[in-house]
């Protein structure tokens, strides 16, 4: 059962908007999108909050967006700034505790369960946390402060923006019947229709079903349910955040035609790919490699196989085998790889070099 | 049409050499098959997973005309394991199937074209040419290679370093905490040359050594070796990269040295071994006047001591290791004693056989 820990959930509110408000305030009034370009099938990544009331939201086509609001501010990604404004939060976050898991530039749990700070008040940290951010890093935060991973999250959601939300231990129990089954992890859309379909809506509705029906109709998902719904989460937050997949993926200007176009458009992406696994730093062993393909209506299929040396003619014949699904011309195509888990420590010998 | 009629073990002998390096599930579905060709009197086999190849001749006298067949190669020799030996077997070839017949048993096999299968396209920028008796190859492998790496990002350490300077061949291999090196003397001498052997190559080369007096030949190209002996040839690709100096690493001044009987040692550690931890496989060792202390304890508190009496009068000294390295260095050696040349808690070990300068292994400490 839940140990008394104190969880921070935090959420920089529309993190890019919000770092183009800060550096060009006329911004801030006006509908503000960052994205990719409508004429090149770009996406929405943000929007700030004015843009929301015309219905815009994050990974939007632009093209769409651009048709619900046609005043809006399109601002290309720059990743430099966002990257600096991350790098600053983090920098505060380091004061308060060494257990951070970072989930995106934006976004991070805390663990402040061992904190001596605010006399140990999780909830007068988040406070102090979100003020610096706001004076130092000048955009603003929403917290939420529970017991768990679960509920932290759930909570930060409830003020935002600026905003924070507390879930005590002894407000689980009264708060989780009300809440919507589809906020908690690893339900998206499809999954909540189908538990909508056996009149699961709410927690309040998962928690009247015990065990073994929710894992004999749901498996694996059903005995998560089970624990969810309950506002029971014991997984810890992970300071060293290893990373299981490393993948690039290109929505093309104009679909590709045919596998030969898809073939020939594999070789830069492939090489992308390998510019950034030698880039990064983790000691990891790649296991699998992993082919995307988007069609042009939308649908998509993924295939992957065991290889721990992914070559280009592993790519190729991946794509090879997957696009015949479909066969219809690509709109997106994406090539990875997936980390095998770290191999068992050699203990603590110390290294020859 | 048929292809060959012969006895079970004339196919199984060449297709089992081949098949240990045969990939079952592979993105390109030919490389889960063995190559087949017969080429007047002589069968050859070939299994690839596109970094090593080797193939397997048997001069059986076969009859009839040549051809050339792709096949799974687990099917295959599954279906030949299973059929009683001596059985003889027949081969045919209908619209692209192969049908093995034997007895009142009978199976249809896809094939892939003989022409689709990727060879290596072999190396002719021979640097050297090694020779020496197939079981002292053996011998030597076997004094190092269980301290290669396995799967770790220094992908250059996942293999086996072989070199040829003067009429020395050197053997290194390590996972960055151990390292083992053995050398032989050739009767000719040879300019420097360095490869990286894959890990796969070495334990299949290994595997396949017979320890007999008869010839292995290494021919050492930029970009490939290739390992010939009896009915076998290995073509390898080597590791492209840059394998750590292991001169820097061996030490020289560690003073406390000793003498111990393997079996001995080995013995007394397999039992400690038995309360180590599991995951950390920690065990101390403590020298003392006249005795080696070894302790083990495991995360329910559990202990194993042992001691083991040997002629040492030097400084105490009380360090900590990973009990499988040691273990793999005495399991490994066929000698009846080893020496021990130890410095401080921070220093590696040195184990080299008496009288031998063609051997060493060295050990890092763990901080226990």
């Amino acid at each position: 059962m839940e140990t008394g820990r104190k969880i921070i959930h935090i959420d920089c509110d529309c993190f890019y908007a919000a770092v183009e408000m800060r550096d060009r305030p006329e911004l801030r009034d006006v509908p503000l999108a960052i994205g990719g370009r409508a004429d090149q099938r770009g996406v929405i990544s943000t929007c700030n909050y004015v843009a929301r009331r015309y219905g815009i939201h994050s990974a939007m086509p632009t093209s769409r967006a651009l048709r619900l609001c046609p005043t809006l501010t399109l601002l290309p990604h720059s990743f430099e700034r966002y990257r600096d404004a991350s790098r600053r939060v983090h920098a505060i976050f380091k004061g308060y505790t060494a257990h951070i898991q970072p989930l995106s530039l934006d976004e991070a749990y805390l663990d402040v369960s061992d904190s001596a700070h605010c006399k140990g008040s999780a909830t007068l940290i988040a406070a102090e946390i979100r003020d610096r951010i706001r004076q130092e890093v000048g955009i603003t935060a929403s917290a939420g402060i529970a017991p768990n991973k679960l509920l932290a999250k759930i909570a930060s959601d409830w003020n935002k923006p600026d905003g924070q939300f507390v879930i005590r231990p002894q407000d689980v129990a009264d708060f989780m019947p009300e809440l919507a089954i589809a906020k908690l992890w690893g339900i998206g859309r499809v999954t909540a229709e189908r538990l909508a379909r056996h009149g699961l809506v709410s927690c309040g509705d998962a928690q009247t079903w015990p065990l073994q029906r929710l894992v004999a109709e749901f498996g694996n998902l059903g005995a998560s349910l089970y624990r969810q719904c309950r506002g029971i989460d014991e997984r810890p937050v992970h300071n060293d955040g290893v990373r299981k997949s490393l993948s690039v993926e290109t929505t093309y200007v104009e679909d590709l035609p045919d596998l030969p176009a898809c073939a020939a458009a594999l070789a830069p992406l492939y090489d992308d790919l390998v510019a950034r696994l030698t880039g990064h730093d983790g000691e990891l062993m790649p296991h699998k490699a992993v082919v995307k393909i988007k069609y042009r209506d939308f649908t998509q299929t993924t295939i992957e196989c065991v290889c721990r040396e992914p070559r280009g003619d592993v790519y190729q014949a991946l794509l090879e085998r997957a696009w015949p699904r479909g066969a219809k011309p690509v709109r997106l195509l994406g090539v990875g790889v997936r980390f095998a888990d770290l191999p068992a420590p050699q203990g603590d010998s110390l290294p020859l070099w | 049409m048929q292809l060959l009629q012969a006895e079970r073990d004339a196919l199984l002998k060449p297709l089992a050499t081949v098949t240990g390096i045969v990939e079952r599930r592979h993105t390109l579905p030919i490389l889960s098959n063995v190559l087949i060709q017969k080429s007047g009197d002589m069968l050859t086999c070939t299994g690839t997973d596109l970094e090593i190849q080797i193939a397997a001749t048997q001069s059986e006298g076969f009859s009839g005309s040549d051809f050339a067949i792709t096949v799974s190669a687990k099917k295959f020799s599954d279906i030949l394991r299973a059929i009683p030996d001596k059985s003889v077997v027949t081969l045919e070839e209908n619209e692209s199937r192969l049908t093995v017949k034997a007895g009142k048993s009978r199976f249809a096999l896809q094939t892939l074209p003989a022409g689709d299968f990727p060879t290596l396209s072999v190396d002719t920028s021979l640097k050297a040419t090694v020779r020496m008796a197939q079981g002292q190859l053996k011998a030597l492998l076997g004094r190092v290679q269980y301290a290669m790496a396995h799967q770790d990002i220094r992908y250059y350490l996942n293999g086996l370093f072989l070199v040829t300077e003067g009429n020395l061949l050197k053997l290194v291999a390590t996972d960055g905490h151990r390292l083992g090196f053995a050398s032989t003397e050739l009767p000719t001498s040879f300019d420097k040359n360095e490869v990286i052997l894959p890990r796969k190559t070495i334990l299949e080369l290994y595997k396949l050594l017979q320890d007999v007096d008869d010839e292995v030949t290494i021919d050492i190209a930029s970009n490939q070796v290739k390992f010939s002996f009896g009915n076998v040839v290995i073509h390898s690709k080597v590791v492209d990269g840059k394998f750590p100096d292991y001169n820097r690493v061996i030490p020289q001044n560690n003073d406390k040295l000793l003498s111990i009987e393997r079996t001995l040692l080995l013995a007394a550690l397999q039992r400690a071994a038995i309360l180590s931890n599991e995951k950390f496989r920690g065990v101390r060792v403590v020298l003392t006047d006249g005795v080696i202390k070894i302790l083990c304890n495991n995360n329910e508190q559990e202990e194993a001591q042992e001691e083991v009496e040997v002629a040492y009068t030097g400084a105490p000294l009380d360090i900590g290791f990973n009990i499988q390295y040691l273990l793999d260095v005495l399991t490994n050696s066929q000698v009846e004693n080893l020496n021990f040349a130890f410095g401080d808690v921070n220093s590696s070990v040195l184990v080299t056989i008496p009288d031998n300068e063609h051997f060493k292994y060295i050990v890092m400490p763990m901080r226990i």
